[in-house]
């Protein structure tokens, strides 16, 4: 059985799938054993499947749609990769990329099991530069769709313009956010480039990711 | 109203999101929609948003339906928009007519893909001939092809602006690639940048106090004879005719005298600005054309642009739509031949048209 799932789930193009992808490429070079399961269920080809083979080369087992098993699908809504239903009987992390919907944290239950595991973390990915989560009371609202809700991740950026003070500013904005939702903030994931600048924490204390942008070569 | 935005921010966004808010920046008031991929998120934003800004929103049981409403709403006196894509563009056409022969001013956002009939749902550049010409007229309407998400928030108040100002309707024409992708926008008050939004005020149902000494109108879309409705198209295509001079644009760049002219739009005239830019540094004789208006199309410029040069390369994920609209505006203008890179719905890299204009070069060298 799986030991442990890290769920990430938030905003629409908070950037969940890319920190997923790195989180889960972590604990690989951790030595443990990493599922990632592609659990968009709005947009399910559009993510992980152009990624897949890449990243099952970088050593991770990846439950995604391929190109060739999608043909004849159509736009039919909603597509869960049968895969996902079981992957909690497999060994090691489970890290699960959710897409975003009005399901929430919910679409889990699909994972069987997965709302169970003892070591269930289910992390809110926020950039407070999206309008939608740009301060404390619009992510405390968005909190609100998430249930349940272990911890925040402040992935604060702005792509190419992301500068080690705008990373900062998001920095204390999520902390005020998780203060008021009695929750710790887990990581502030930032570019490699950022992340070497910044000497492993946050401004608040919090560890700092180093994150590689894929989702930049993922062309539909 | 509600000011949207109160201080200029950088914000990380796909394009359907700042669709969203550059219609709540640009004054718009209602919008009618019916659900299809890639603008879902347009109808999604903006239904979060309206009820914080007082906006309405209405989803109607069809495209058809969305299209008439929307110029319901209009001639109610709101300012109001909708969005589509794909076989909702082809539904669209009907109410859209209709637009053009009541010259009633709407805004479309327009996120194309792959066609035809419903096809695929994220990516393509073959709503390019319906968007311009579509509808059983004369394309009397006005068409902005962006290709980044500061040019759709941009263009979309120059839009509002444009279609209440010359009462043509209007549309912005994006992609899938352009409604999901991801990158940094500054959002701003158009006020603050010194743009007026126009207003609007009922077409209809105005009491004679209301009518405030204006001549009640009769908005028609049927005709007795065909002498009257020849002349009322005449006036319409003379006003085309003065709106398309001063609201034209398009982008060039290069020599005047290229060995290869690199013509493309939209989110494509990415790829081909940063081949053109790869081309250059590489020491090759070349020019990029963008047209941002593709109705009305910038025929004169591209005149300009193509008078001179040796061949011209025409990259579109489509099968020949921007290249006849490319040939008929050069025609009997150049003898330079006309090359079409085209990948009906498939993306477009600055590596493939780097390959491609390589070929091309070599041929003249």
């Amino acid at each position: 059985m799986v030991e442990r799932v890290e769920a990430f789930v938030g905003e629409y193009a908070a950037g969940k799938s890319e920190v997923a992808i790195n989180r889960a490429l972590a604990l690989r070079q951790q030595g443990k054993q990493v599922t990632l399961v592609d659990l968009d269920l709005v947009e399910p080809t559009f993510t992980l499947r152009p990624l897949k083979h890449q990243l099952e080369g970088q050593g991770l087992n990846v439950i995604a749609w391929e190109t060739a098993q999608t043909f004849g699908l159509g736009e039919a809504g909603m597509q869960l990769h049968p895969q996902a239903r079981s992957a909690m009987l497999r060994t090691g992390h489970l890290v699960c990329d959710v897409g975003y919907g009005v399901f929430g944290s919910e679409v889990l239950n699909l994972v069987e099991g997965a709302l169970a595991c003892p070591h269930l973390g289910v992390y809110l990915v926020v950039n407070t530069t999206r309008p939608m989560t740009s301060s404390v009371d619009l992510i405390l609202e968005e909190a609100k769709l998430f249930n349940p809700l272990h911890g925040l991740l402040n992935n604060t950026h702005l792509g190419a313009e992301t500068t080690v003070e705008l990373v900062q500013r998001g920095a204390q904005i999520v902390q005020v956010a998780a203060n008021e939702l009695n929750l710790p903030v887990i990581a502030t994931p930032a570019l490699a480039e950022i992340a070497q600048q910044m000497d492993g924490y946050d401004v608040c204390g919090n560890p700092v990711w180093p994150l590689r942008r894929y989702l930049q070569t993922a062309f539909w | 109203m509600t000011n949207v935005i109160e201080a200029e921010q950088r914000s990380f966004m796909t394009g359907n999101e700042v669709v969203a808010w550059a219609a709540l920046a640009a004054g718009a008031e209602f919008m009618y929609g019916y659900p299809i991929t890639p603008q879902n998120e347009i109808m999604h934003y903006w239904t979060r948003l309206a009820p914080k800004f007082k906006r309405g929103f209405l989803q109607t049981e069809d495209e058809l339906s969305a299209g008439f409403a929307t110029l319901g709403g209009v001639m109610a006196g709101r300012k109001s928009f909708c969005a589509t894509a794909g076989p909702g563009n082809v539904l669209m056409q009907e109410p859209i007519s209709m637009a053009e022969m009541m010259r009633i001013p709407a805004v479309w956002f327009i996120q194309q893909r792959g066609g035809p009939s419903t096809a695929t749902v994220i990516y393509s550049q073959q709503e390019t001939r319906l968007t311009c010409l579509g509808g059983n007229g004369e394309g009397n309407r006005l068409v902005y092809s962006t290709a980044s998400h500061q040019e759709v928030f941009d263009y979309a108040i120059k839009a509002f602006n444009n279609a209440w100002n010359y009462r043509f309707p209007t549309f912005v024409l994006g992609d899938g690639y352009q409604a999901k992708m991801r990158e940094a926008v500054t959002l701003y008050d158009p006020a603050q940048r010194g743009i007026e939004l126009h207003g609007t005020s009922r077409m209809l149902g105005r009491s004679s106090k209301q009518l405030d000494g204006q001549q009640v109108r009769h908005y028609r879309n049927t005709f007795n004879i065909e002498e009257e409705l020849y002349e009322t198209l005449m006036q319409h295509i003379a006003d085309w005719d003065h709106m398309a001079e001063e609201v034209v644009e398009w982008a060039w760049e290069g020599d005047e005298e290229p060995d290869l002219l690199l013509v493309a739009h939209g989110v494509v005239s990415r790829a081909v600005y940063a081949a053109y830019e790869h081309l250059k540094s590489a020491g090759y004789n070349v020019a990029y054309f963008r047209p941002i208006t593709l109705r009305p199309f910038p025929v004169a410029a591209l005149q300009r642009a193509a008078g001179r040069c040796r061949q011209l390369l025409v990259a579109e994920s489509a099968y020949g739509q921007l290249l006849s609209l490319v040939r008929d505006s050069l025609y009997g203008k150049t003898c330079a031949p006309i090359e079409g890179l085209l990948r009906p719905g498939l993306g477009i890299t600055e590596e493939l048209v780097v390959e491609w204009a390589q070929r091309l070069l070599a041929r003249v060298g």
